[in-house]
């Protein structure tokens, strides 16, 4: 069982089924973990195949250690909820940067990677 | 195994030993490197470490080593960490014991100055000393010969994980142990297959994975733990039933995807990994600097260890494929493409070789023999002409459109590449030995030289086409062997069934049509001089030219052109101002055509291309009307409007 991190912040857990010297992954049963804060949320996704140039890092989940964790599981409403609500607030903060740079004279690039992560 | 990699250019994994340069020793994180305890997996569980005695030299593997190593390290830090290179140098000092082929001289070992305290940390989970006997190697698994000589495959070289501690007073004894299906040839280093199931991890780490030593120290932890799970209770932790997906990748591709990311990593060029370098240097000082500090031996920093996989230095870059005029580009990751060269290879060679024209064929035609080299000379040159051919139409073409004014010019330029192409071809009738090196010949025995004189033929002058005609009666029965022999071959094969659909060839049929036009404007006597070339006996075959051309088609339908012309120029009015013998030549051809058709088994009687009308006539002249009935049913000619019409 493996928790891969993808470039676009997505974690997605699940058993590593195949792979290749690109590090393309297929996954099974595969299950996006949704984390903010202390909680998560699982959305169960099936079977990924994920392109190896899309992939963070990926490592081996000890099963043992696995449900040994201090978050706290949720419905994947409410972590969705509590995403969306951690996204507004970032967006917010994010204008109010921009906004007082910009009174400054400063100007932000924008960010135009792929990896939002 | 050449194919490992499934692409044989690139390299191949050789079984051999791993030489000097490809050794190197793992790469570990000086902190972290101690943890190659854990290389040992479950043989290190049971064994007791207060048990270690001095390694009995009856170690039954070289793969006792450095579990024993390890365990020793596990158990006992070493008390100082003075780390002395022939420690492994000699292991039997160190009752490491076992085999003499354990020494691997270029080891280079890790500083283990820091080693110990990971290491304690890391311990206490790994190895409970029980004092139940170790179970029997999951029949899987294989040890790991880390110092063995007959380390092949060049799999990863036996030094990632070195046991550290040289201070092993007392030699791990657990060797007596049954480690499992050991076998000294076996491969290198154990390790742990990636695999996605659980803890009990029943598949064995091929010889060619390299694991991080924290990861193997987690994997082996795990199989301890399932393992002495198992142990105390016979229920079974992990089966397969609940993991019916695991081991979706079988083990060999597993292999093979290490394998290639292993081979990325080979480089001559030190540029290609600038952090690694980095760090390696920085490694290197550092070790250097504690090295003036402590005064200790030199220790080198561990280096990246890379399965010994050969790097093919030379490959095959010219792939020629049969029949093609060009080298297929082969690009690999040393050439990453190769422009399609066109013959120029063969040429220069053999030109380089011969260092004189195509003129001396006595002396070349061994070496121009060499594979093929006739054939893709001649396309080679079918090719350059054919290009002149083209340009030759194009003029042509464009004259045609253009108003009468500026023909005359054009005309001139025209036949003098005409001319040019001609002379390129380099026509002559020559003895049948030199028939496999006469140039224009060996143009003809390709379908593309066919096809070029074909087109080339109506633009030639009427003494021209007639020599081409007279060449290709001449050498008919080459040409017509040549044709059968499968010029194409299909699928490597030939085909020699001339009915089959698969058979290509017959592509002399393609000069049927121009040539019939020529033989249409021929003089009766340079007809007469044409039959003569079919009618006369060859040297190595008791056979006519002319008997052999009715099995063929091309040659069968010449003939009848050749004859239907005869006859027409006969029952004409036209003054046929024939040479002396010219009758008499004429009606010995038709006489012997008469006899070779009655005399062929009708099944080996090709059909013609074209049946011309006048035959029956023309029989009808010389022969009697029972003969000619029987010819008329052998050639399945459409009979004459009425017999009684017949002027027989």
């Amino acid at each position: 069982k493996h928790l891969v991190l993808l470039r676009d912040g997505r974690t997605l857990i699940g058993y590593l089924r195949s792979i290749d010297q690109f590090a393309n992954l297929v996954l099974h049963q595969t299950v996006e973990r949704i984390h903010v804060g202390k909680k998560y949320g699982d959305i169960p996704r099936g079977i990924f195949v994920v392109r190896g140039e899309n992939v963070v890092l990926l490592g081996e989940i000890d099963l043992e250690k696995e449900s040994d964790t201090p978050l706290q599981q949720v419905s994947i409403e409410e972590i969705l909820e509590e995403q969306r609500v951690e996204q507004q607030a970032k967006q917010e903060s994010e204008k109010l940067k921009v906004q007082a740079l910009k009174e400054r004279g400063l100007s932000v690039p924008r960010a135009d990677t792929l990896d939002e992560y | 195994e050449p194919n490992d990699l499934g692409d044989p250019a690139v390299m191949r994994a050789v079984q051999s030993k791993p030489t000097l340069e490809s050794q190197d020793s793992a790469v570990l994180d000086s902190r972290i490197g101690a943890c190659w305890a854990e290389f040992g997996k479950e043989d290190m569980l049971p064994m007791d470490p207060a048990g270690w005695g001095s390694c009995p030299a009856s170690i039954p593997s070289p793969h006792g080593l450095e579990d024993k190593a390890i365990l020793q390290v596990l158990e006992r830090p070493p008390p100082s960490t003075n780390v002395a290179l022939d420690f492994l140098g000699s292991p039997m000092q160190r009752g490491y014991g076992g085999s003499p082929r354990l020494k691997r001289p270029n080891l280079r070992l890790m500083s283990p100055k820091s080693f110990p305290q990971r290491f304690l940390r890391q311990q206490s989970p790994l190895m409970p000393p029980s004092p139940c006997s170790p179970r029997p190697f999951v029949p899987t698994r294989r040890p790991s010969p880390l110092f063995s000589s007959n380390q092949t495959a060049g799999y990863a070289s036996p030094t990632p994980f070195r046991p550290m501690s040289p201070n092993i007073s007392s030699p791990p004894q657990p060797l007596a142990m049954h480690f499992g299906p050991m076998s000294p040839s076996l491969d290198p280093t154990l390790f742990f297959s990636p695999s996605a199931s659980g803890q009990l991890n029943l598949s064995v780490p091929s010889h060619m994975t390299q694991l991080h030593p924290q990861h193997q120290r987690i994997l082996t932890q795990r199989q301890q733990q399932g393992r002495q799970a198992q142990s105390m209770s016979p229920k079974k932790l992990w089966s397969p039933k609940a993991d019916p997906y695991a081991g979706l990748m079988t083990s060999k591709e597993k292999d093979w995807v290490v394998k290639v990311e292993m081979i990325q990593l080979q480089s001559e060029n030190m540029d290609d990994d600038y952090y690694y370098q980095m760090y390696y240097h920085r490694l290197e000082r550092k070790q250097a600097e504690e090295e003036l500090l402590g005064g200790r031996n030199k220790q080198e920093p561990p280096k990246l260890v890379t399965p010994f996989i050969q790097k093919v230095e030379t490959y095959d870059s010219v792939v020629r494929i049969a029949g093609s005029l060009g080298q297929v580009a082969v690009s690999t990751c040393y050439s990453p493409r190769r422009a399609i060269d066109a013959v120029h290879h063969a040429l220069v060679e053999e030109v380089a070789v011969s260092g004189a024209g195509c003129n001396c064929c006595a002396f070349l035609s061994p070496l121009l023999k060499a594979a093929g080299s006739h054939r893709l000379r001649a396309l080679h040159r079918i090719e350059k002409l054919f290009l002149q051919l083209l340009e030759v139409e194009e003029t042509q073409r464009k004259m045609s459109l253009a108003p009468e004014g500026k023909q005359p010019c054009c005309e001139e330029q025209k036949s003098q590449e005409v001319e040019r192409i001609y002379q390129v071809l380099k026509i002559r009738a020559c003895r049948s030995e030199e028939e496999a090196e006469d140039e224009f010949l060996q143009l003809l025995c390709v379908r593309k030289g066919k096809k070029l004189t074909a087109r080339l033929l109506p633009h030639l002058t009427r003494e021209q086409a007639e020599k081409i005609l007279l060449t290709i009666t001449h050498h008919l029965p080459f040409l017509m062997k040549k044709d059968m022999d499968g010029a194409v071959a299909v699928m490597g094969e030939t085909v020699s069934d001339s009915c089959s659909p698969l058979c290509p060839a017959q592509s002399l049929s393609l000069l049927y049509s121009p040539l019939n036009e020529v033989v249409g404007g021929m003089t009766f006597s340079k007809l007469i001089e044409v039959l003569q070339k079919m009618t006369r006996p060859l040297p190595e075959s008791p056979e006519l030219p002319l008997a052999m051309a009715l099995k063929n088609q091309f040659g069968i339908s010449l003939l009848y052109s050749l004859l239907s012309h005869g006859e027409r120029l006969l029952s004409s009015d036209v003054p046929l101002e024939p040479r002396s013998g010219d009758f008499e030549m004429w009606t010995d051809t038709v006489f012997l055509v008469a006899r070779e058709l009655s005399q062929v088994p009708k099944t080996s009687l090709v059909e013609p291309l074209f049946l011309p009308s006048n035959l029956l006539s023309l029989f009808c002249r010389y022969l009697d009307k029972q003969t000619v009935h029987h010819l008329e049913a052998k050639m399945e000619c459409s009979p004459l409007p009425s017999e009684a019409a017949m002027p027989c």
